[in-house]
């Protein structure tokens, strides 16, 4: 229970954790759209390389981020496995097997991959984001990158605030949750029973105290805040304010080169031979 | 009797979140005893207590805990019984209320144990009564409405219920009123003689001094020693040593004797105090 406090945040010291949140919140969304553009082969070891070096950077157990994937491996193992069966060539090629109304296609197979691949990459990079991030830091991230709405008169820093408690009484939240639960269970309640009905039951006086805990704390903050003058977004200042450091235009200006060759890569606009030759 | 060989236990060992909590403790706690656990905050002293009822799994080659003659570091436990014998009571026990009245919130506890509804009512009515409350009276109230002492009492009894051997409490004063503390202590002492073991951690110094007959002294993780509150408290360096604090009627009692009052200084109760003051007044 203990680990899920601080999210899945790795504590290190590494160039991908010290990187303003911001940056690293753009260049996400830079690498999965430049991701749907990947087409050949080739490409995809291209990001897969960058990727690794990402993590490689980051100074996180690789196995630890390879971890995430066992939440999509189902997924990703159905997926691939329909479009194998269910691709239709249109190039006339033979079927390399066929059963009844599955083909088996060589371009199904490589498309199969390629789907394959595509979710994996587009697993890992965030997991790396938020292995190298602090809750806190991707949401201040975040407040900072939607500042831009607030022409729009929509209440950024009370959605940042929302988010931003939720997540600071997720520790708390837990904490409680564990001794209530080691209360219960001091008093015999059966959590350790295999019987769901039963076990379902027994989550019943975990949930009520739960609730009311909630709802005290909740109260308890408002008061707080209330007591010293909070009054919203107005004329506040920060008290870590996130700062661009040349790294980070560095690091930006890199992942756009990666898009560009990538477009490159894909639609080939100087009619190169040599991308032609890199195939499939 | 509990048996505490060897323990040790490490929070999320193998991360780097890893935090050894307790160190090669060794603890005998005998029935009949009122045994006292002090320590300052993050010493290991809820991670321990957790330990007696098996809250907590003891880890691999970490030592072993023996409660009469259940072996808590063996692979199955009856959890059952331990946790019938072994009554565990949490800091701000009143934050484990659930049912919609009182009785059957107490009655939790007896109906864990497999006991048919009306044993478990008549223990829960015996329970509420002992500890104070007017069970005809409040019986089919929510427990949510009523005062903080009363959820405290409601808890309370939810434990005593089960007719534990063994009384754990976790700071059972915290939060109240001198005069709550004062009623809940006594409540304590009526239950011990039901219930002949009781083990209480605390950070209030007169209580610990005033009730327990053993003390033991976590500082990191560690066990200080095992002692009897006047070796404890009349000993400068055993106090030094193991950062602890005077009882307030003791530090009362010396600092009247820097006055000139002779009173004695080892006095460890608000009653010995008074009866020292009246021999040195005369």
């Amino acid at each position: 229970m203990r680990d899920v406090s601080m999210g899945q945040y790795y504590p290190a010291s590494s160039v991908v954790h010290r990187a303003d949140p911001r940056f690293k919140l753009v260049i996400l969304i830079l690498y999965l759209v430049t991701v749907f553009f990947c087409d050949s082969f080739f490409s995809f070891g291209f990001m897969t390389f960058f990727v690794l070096v990402t993590i490689f950077l980051s100074r996180v157990p690789i196995l630890k981020v390879l971890k995430s994937l066992r939440f999509v491996i189902v997924i990703l193992l159905f997926t691939t496995l329909l479009m194998m069966i269910f691709y239709s060539d249109t190039s006339g090629a033979a079927p390399l097997a066929e059963w009844g109304i599955f083909h088996i296609y060589l371009n199904g197979i490589y498309s199969a991959i390629k789907l394959g691949w595509r979710l994996m990459l587009l697993v890992l990079m965030p997991t790396v984001l938020t292995l190298t991030s602090t809750p806190t830091e991707l949401c201040d991230g975040l407040e900072s990158l939607l500042s831009p709405l607030k022409l729009l008169h929509i209440p950024v820093h009370v959605f940042a605030l929302i988010m931003s408690i939720a997540l600071s009484l997720i520790p708390s939240l837990i904490e409680e949750t564990d001794k209530i639960i080691n209360a219960q269970r001091s008093r015999g309640a059966a959590f350790e029973s295999r019987n769901p009905f039963k076990k379902i039951k027994a989550m019943i006086p975990v949930l009520i105290p739960l609730f009311v805990s909630s709802f005290r704390r909740a109260d308890e903050l408002a008061d707080a805040m209330d007591s010293r003058c909070y009054r919203g977004a107005k004329g506040r200042t920060r008290m870590k304010k996130l700062k661009a450091k040349l790294s980070d235009f560095v690091a930006l200006l890199f992942w756009c080169a990666i898009t560009v060759c990538i477009l490159f890569l894909n639609y080939n606009w100087c009619g190169w031979a040599f991308i032609t030759a890199l195939g499939i | 009797m509990i048996e505490v060989k060897n323990l040790s236990f490490v929070y999320s060992p193998k991360t780097p979140f890893t935090n050894q909590a307790l160190f090669d403790v060794n603890l005998r706690i005998e029935t009949g005893d009122f045994f006292g656990i002090i320590g300052s905050t993050g010493a290991g002293k809820s991670t321990l207590v957790s330990h007696f009822n098996a809250l907590t799994k003891i880890q691999k080659n970490s030592g072993a805990v023996i409660v009469d003659d259940m072996d808590l570091s063996a692979k199955k436990i009856d959890l059952k019984k331990l946790r019938a014998k072994v009554g565990m009571v949490f800091q701000y026990p009143e934050h484990q209320l659930f049912a919609d009245t009182v009785l059957k919130d107490v009655m939790f506890g007896p109906k864990n144990l497999g006991l048919n509804n009306a044993e478990a009512e008549k223990r829960a009515r015996d329970a509420i009564e002992l500890v104070g409350l007017d069970c005809k009276e409040i019986a089919e109230r929510s427990p949510f409405e009523l005062s903080g002492g009363q959820k405290r009492r409601v808890a309370l009894a939810g434990v005593i219920a089960m007719h534990p051997e063994i009384l754990v409490l976790d700071e059972p004063t915290a939060g109240l009123d001198p005069k709550g503390k004062r009623e809940i202590m006594d409540l304590i002492l009526r239950i011990k003689s039901d219930c002949p073991t009781v083990i209480m951690i605390s950070h209030n110094m007169d209580e610990i001094a005033e009730y327990c007959n053993k003390i033991a002294v976590l500082k990191y993780g560690r066990v200080m020693g095992v002692f009897s509150p006047r070796e404890l408290f009349g000993s400068e360096e055993l106090l030094e040593s193991c950062g602890v604090e005077l009882p307030l009627v003791t530090e009362l009692a010396v600092k009247l004797n820097a006055l000139g009052i002779a009173v004695d200084k080892s006095v460890l109760t608000e009653s010995e105090l008074f009866e020292e003051i009246k021999k040195a007044v005369g």
